[in-house]
């Protein structure tokens, strides 16, 4: 069942109960009222008829008169009086009435204390209203009673609450109909919800839903707005975070291929071909050689690797850490007549992962060494501390404009060959933005082709 | 007149294996690290039969090359890391012959230059080792000039070991592919053929018995 429809019938059902309550109330007051007026009416008109009869009676008696002249007497006063409605009784017998009933065996008054006695009911199938009283004339009791017919006033009242239900019936009829398109109306944006969850659940984060007004079904489509946002921000970068892993694997996938590939087919020979001593030996230096390769490209992928996980870092003394670079450096940069200068001008402690770092900056090294050609002269690489950053420089060949925005993603290289012969994985750089992320830090470069490069990481 | 191979890799060891395969079975080749420095010398010699390109090269790409290639008529044979559908369909749509992805097979790989030079006419079909020649247009083998009588089978085993000179053959690929896969008789029927052509050819030395493996027709 809708909630539209289950609101619908639990106000229809209050509606209902509230206006019969109210109609119920209103038509006791009403009949009580009714009756109340019809009898006092009665009453006012009974006495009357009482005290006029039995003073005109009264007046006119004589004690001798017969009791034949007494009772036409009282006849004729009765007569003077009383319309359709009188009826005039003596001990039990009816001297006079235009009724059908005898009042008195309905409404006798009291003997003793002389009051009105006064019935209201049904009789024969019509209701009556009897109002009686005793009158003492001379020697004789008279009963005198007022009979009226309030049938009428009755069927009135049944069609009064007749009238009444039905205006309630069609007041509730009305006020449901009313309700269940107000409902429907406030309860519409829920199904909008309901639409807009499905299709997020289906795919499309995209989905927003408007919802106008500042009620609470408002305020939940405004929060519903806000997780949508959420899940589709949270999706994009999980969708981000994939592809860049997927794109990375093919990265590193693609950069086994050469040389396994080289493996492969030195192995063939090797295995298959007949070779002089020299061809066997160049054919083994190229295995071993990929072998070195895919050795130091998996270290660096581990590395790499290993980055995503929390850095601990330690106050660090910048000049000690020069000192372990320069000495870890010192056999790489000699094979190729590469000096190496460190300048350390500012020597406060730097919060920083002494291995990691040490890492970053012996790549960064090594490739301002790679940045010479065997036959240039002056080959000279500065590392320099200066307070919160470090900076790499070389004079070397430099870095085009066009690949200083790419040189730190994976595997991008700015000349293949001549890095790839120059034994490069491809990841350092990667390696050294990875490291400085990992410590906050801000990686950027100063090149001009022919002139150099200066690497620098600022804390 | 032997096949000439242009041979352009910019990675030394594979670019050094392929160009010792191609020596050892008879390909004349000339080789560059470079897209740029290879167009630059077709322009002075672009006698050649086919052009092994890597597509990633510094200079100029394997796809710009083609053009170049075309120009010249000479048909074209990647070989490249880039195994993705989207570059191979360019490749071979461009109008490459064929398309071969890193790591490939040596055996392969000639199978398919092979299929190429055929398919283009370039095919040379005059095989050499020593002083005896296998004439493939004639069908007609020669020792030091003059004609010898070879069987049919033997004829085709010798012009399996002409095409891989150097090179170790099995005789499980002999019994396939001069036999053929449906041939169920036992490799003693290749060492029968290999002793007479032996005899016949005075290849006493030069084809030799590969421990385990199997022949090796040597010319070097």
């Amino acid at each position: 069942m809708k909630l539209r429809h289950k609101i619908s019938l639990l106000a229809g059902a209050v509606l209902l109960l509230v206006l019969l309550t109210c109609a119920g109330v209103l038509l006791l007051y009403a009949r009580k009222t009714i009756l109340a007026l019809a009898e006092d009416q009665a009453r006012d008109k009974q006495s009357a008829l009482s005290a006029s009869f039995s003073s005109m009676v009264r007046y006119y008696a004589v004690p001798e008169d017969s009791d034949a002249a007494r009772e036409s007497l009282i006849r004729y006063c009765f007569t003077r009086f009383a319309d359709q409605e009188g009826v005039l009784m003596r001990g039990g017998e009816t001297l006079c009435s235009s009724v059908a009933v005898d009042p008195s065996l309905y409404a006798l008054p009291d003997r003793e204390d002389s009051r009105t006695a006064v019935y209201r009911g049904s009789v024969d199938g019509r209701q009556l209203l009897i109002v009686a009283s005793l009158e003492w004339v001379q020697t004789d009791t008279l009963y005198v009673g007022l009979v009226r017919d309030i049938t009428e006033v009755y069927d009135a009242m049944a069609r009064l609450t007749r009238l009444f239900l039905l205006v309630c019936g069609a007041g509730v009829a009305l006020g449901m109909g009313l309700l269940f398109l107000a409902v429907k109306k406030s309860t519409a944006p829920l199904s909008r919800l309901t639409a807009a969850t499905g299709e997020i659940a289906a795919g499309a984060y995209d989905k927003r839903v408007t919802i106008s007004g500042r009620d609470e079904v408002s305020d939940l489509g405004q929060s519903f707005n806000r997780m949508a946002e959420a899940v589709e921000n949270k999706i994009a970068d999980l969708t981000e975070q994939n592809e860049r892993q997927r794109l990375f694997i093919g990265g590193v996938s693609h950069e086994f291929k050469t040389p396994l590939a080289a493996v492969g087919l030195h192995g063939d020979l090797l295995e298959n071909a007949k070779l002089s001593e020299v061809e066997r030996e160049d054919s083994l230096q190229h295995i071993r050689r990929a072998g070195t390769y895919m050795t130091s490209m998996t270290q660096s992928l581990m590395e790499l690797l290993l980055l995503d996980q929390a850095v601990e870092t330690e106050e660090t003394d910048p000049a000690a850490l020069l000192s372990i670079v320069s000495e870890a450096a010192y056999d790489g940069l000699a094979a190729r007549g590469v000096t190496l200068v460190t300048a350390c001008q500012d020597a406060s402690p730097l919060p920083l992962n002494p291995t990691l770092m040490t890492s970053l900056l012996l790549n960064l090294v090594e490739n301002a060494a790679r940045s010479y050609d065997p036959e240039d002269e002056n080959k000279t690489v500065t590392l320099r501390a200066c307070g919160r950053c470090f900076e790499v420089t070389d004079r070397g060949r430099g870095i085009p404009a066009e690949a200083q925005e790419h040189i730190f993603e994976p595997f991008y290289r700015v000349d293949k060959s001549r890095s790839r012969k120059q034994g490069g994985s491809g990841l350092g750089l990667a390696l050294v933005k990875a490291i400085a992320d990992a410590h906050g830090a801000t990686l950027s470069l100063d090149s001009a082709p022919g002139r150099g490069t200066t690497f620098r990481v600022q804390f | 007149m032997q096949n000439r191979i242009l041979l352009v890799e910019d990675d030394q060891a594979i670019a050094d294996a392929v160009a010792l395969n191609l020596k050892i079975v008879g390909y004349d080749y000339a080789r560059f690290d470079d897209g740029q420095a290879a167009a630059d010398s077709l322009e002075s010699d672009h006698a050649f039969d086919l052009a092994l390109l890597d597509i990633m090269l510094p200079g100029m790409d394997g796809f710009e090359l083609l053009g170049h290639m075309k120009k010249y008529g000479i048909p074209v044979i990647y070989m490249t890391a880039k195994a993705d559908a989207a570059s191979e369909i360019k490749g071979l749509l461009d109008g490459a012959e064929d398309y071969v992805i890193k790591p490939f097979d040596m055996m392969a790989l000639m199978v398919r230059m092979e299929k190429v030079l055929l398919r283009t006419g370039r095919l040379n079909r005059i095989y050499r080792a020593g002083d005896v020649e296998l004439d493939d247009y004639k069908h007609l083998v020669y020792k030091a000039g003059a004609p010898v009588e070879v069987s049919p089978l033997e004829y085709a085993v010798l012009l399996y070991l002409m095409k891989h000179k150097n090179l170790t053959v099995s005789r499980e690929q002999l019994l396939s592919e001069v036999w053929g896969f449906e041939y169920m008789g036992e490799s003693r029927s290749v060492d029968v053929k290999i002793s007479t052509l032996r005899r016949k050819l005075g290849l006493g030395d030069a084809i030799k018995t590969v421990q385990k493996l199997g022949y090796r027709l040597e010319d070097r």
